[in-house]
């Protein structure tokens, strides 16, 4: 094969062409490497990228397949982690300046079982600061979209987004607090997938919001996505919020189809209700129902009235949780933040106590009308976001009027529902806004019930197999 | 409620140890705002009935060791 080729390989396949011997996992490291060189500037996916410890580990994973020892499912495959992730002895920044030294003693748990199935650390990814999604609040600069190297490729896991999208790793780690993997996933043409909370364990990984932060495989097509959950997912004893069930195997049964499935769809999120949603998305939403339909599936409306609410709840909780993690920090250090990571933890700490607790009162709301929802239907759809990828520089400008605020609060509420109730979904490219150069990725959200995730990858792999969005390259990538 | 004002930002900040100031200090009195007015906003049925409760049931702390 030719080297220049095996970037382009989905995360499965490399495997696969690692443990028949076609490809080597210095091969593989080396591909990637040489990648990262060519158009790793354009993106600027990863804050640290691990060429001498990837190198290293790609030699001992060679030295080991040639004596027949594959560790796991992963042995040789190049993955990038998201920066919040503790990886031991490499630099751990959060992409802010007030971590930019740090450099944990020990993995997470969700690396050390990412090594034991043979994973190669490739690289630490692109965030927004301190994962508070923003785009551009970065302290390294923001990460570009690989569709468009002006756009958001999606927050807070930006890195992990264009890193993945821009095939400068196989697939890689994000977080979701609000929607940090859906997002990117979404952005940046992508299948990511926020787990049931407690499902992956979180031993290791700087929180954002104790209560709904998640961490998640973001990759480039269903299959990639089930392989790298069945790899992290699990109990750990070092995470006493870790659930206990035993990980069923995301890949079996994989291709069963949807026939008989019964899907609902919800549609407070399909337009109205205060929301903004981008035409071109509803549309390609409705017709990702219908493939659903003519794949045997019955899909059926679905009221879920807490659902356009959501959006602020969510920030609620969120932002007050993020600010109690380091009040030290927000003290003694409050000039070391990005700007808008300023205003954000400013307004964190100034949301009074008896709104949070009314937020956590709706939280429990929305979570009955969720688990409701799943006694008369088995998944959930909806559209994942408002609409595709905006301009960074959109980003850069100032809150100068409360509805611009509004705005950004209501647009959190396409995520909501499975931030607040701790059910898993899973984002899937359903289209794109055209065919040329500059046609950016829409995408459909498939939620499903706690520990569900193995019922939302056969409906998303039955979708993606009867659709052609994820054979969609990056423009002059 | 009525929305705050950027001197009562200013001094409400005050109280938790920060010290705002312009061009933050705008955008966090229209960023809290904005989330004071949409919190108050949201009245869903039934929600008098709601009491929080965490999303981890004594169940899921069991530990399989």
């Amino acid at each position: 094969m030719n080297p220049a080729d095996i970037p382009f390989l989905s995360a499965s396949e490399l495997a696969a062409a690692i443990r028949a011997g076609a490809v080597s996992p210095v091969q593989a490291v080396d591909a990637y490497l040489d990648r990262i060189d060519e158009v790793g500037d354009q993106l600027n996916a990863y804050i640290t990228v691990c060429a001498d410890e990837a190198r290293a580990d790609a030699k001992q994973m060679e030295a080991e397949a040639a004596a027949g020892n594959f560790r796991g499912p992963l042995h040789g495959v190049p993955v990038g982690i998201k920066d919040q992730i503790h990886t031991a002895g490499i630099l751990t920044t959060d992409a802010s300046k007030i971590r930019a030294d740090f450099v944990p003693d020990a993995d997470a748990t969700v690396v050390a079982k990412l090594k034991g199935a043979g994973a190669v650390i490739i690289g630490k990814t692109n965030m927004s600061e301190f994962a508070m999604g923003d785009p551009i609040s970065s302290w390294f600069g923001p990460a570009r979209n690989p569709w468009d190297t002006d756009r958001n490729p999606g927050t807070s896991s930006t890195g992990s987004g264009a890193a993945t999208a821009g095939f400068l790793c196989a697939t890689s780690l994000g977080e979701d607090t609000g929607g940090s993997i859906r997002g990117p996933a979404a952005n940046s043409g992508l299948v990511g997938i926020r787990p049931t909370w407690g499902r992956v364990s979180r031993a290791g990984v700087d929180g954002a919001s104790w209560s709904t932060d998640t961490i998640g495989p973001i990759s480039r097509t269903v299959s990639d996505c089930a392989l790298t959950l069945q790899v992290i997912a699990g109990h750990d004893p070092n995470d006493r919020y870790s659930r206990p069930e035993p990980v069923p195997d995301y890949l079996d049964g994989l291709d069963a189809g949807v026939r008989g499935v019964r899907i609902g769809m919800v549609q407070e999120l399909m337009g109205g209700h205060g929301l903004r949603l981008d035409d071109r998305s509803r549309g390609a939403v409705s017709v990702a129902a219908e493939v659903f339909r003519e794949l045997g599936a019955e899909v059926v409306p679905v009221s879920l009235p807490i659902a356009p609410f959501t959006g602020p709840i969510v920030r609620t909780i969120t932002s007050t949780e993020r600010v109690s993690l380091n009040p030290e920090w927000l003290r003694e250090r409050f000039e070391d933040y990005h700007p808008n990571t300023r205003v954000a933890f400013a307004v964190g700490n100034l949301i009074p106590g008896q709104v949070y607790y009314k937020a956590l009162k709706l939280r429990a709301l929305a979570r009955r009308q969720v688990l409701q929802a799943f006694r008369e239907v088995d998944l959930l759809i909806q559209p994942t976001s408002s609409g595709p990828a905006g301009l960074l520089s959109d980003e850069q400008a100032v809150i100068d009027n409360q509805e611009m605020a509004v705005r950004s609060l209501r647009d959190g509420s396409f995520r909501g529902l499975y931030s607040l109730s701790g059910c898993p979904a899973l984002s899937i490219p359903c289209g794109f806004t055209g065919d040329g150069e500059g046609a950016l990725p829409l995408a459909l959200q498939i939620g499903g019930p706690h520990l569900g995730e193995a019922a939302i990858f056969r409906a998303a792999y039955a979708y993606e197999q009867a659709t052609s969005w994820h054979e969609r390259r990056p423009p002059a990538l | 409620m009525s929305d705050l004002n950027n001197d009562e930002i200013r001094a409400l900040a005050k109280a938790v140890g920060l010290t705002l100031q312009e061009p933050e200090l705008s955008q966090v009195t229209h960023s809290l705002n904005a989330m004071l007015a949409e919190m108050a906003a949201i009245n869903p049925s039934g929600f008098s009935q709601e009491e929080y409760v965490a999303v981890v049931q004594p169940a899921d702390l069991e530990d399989p060791e």
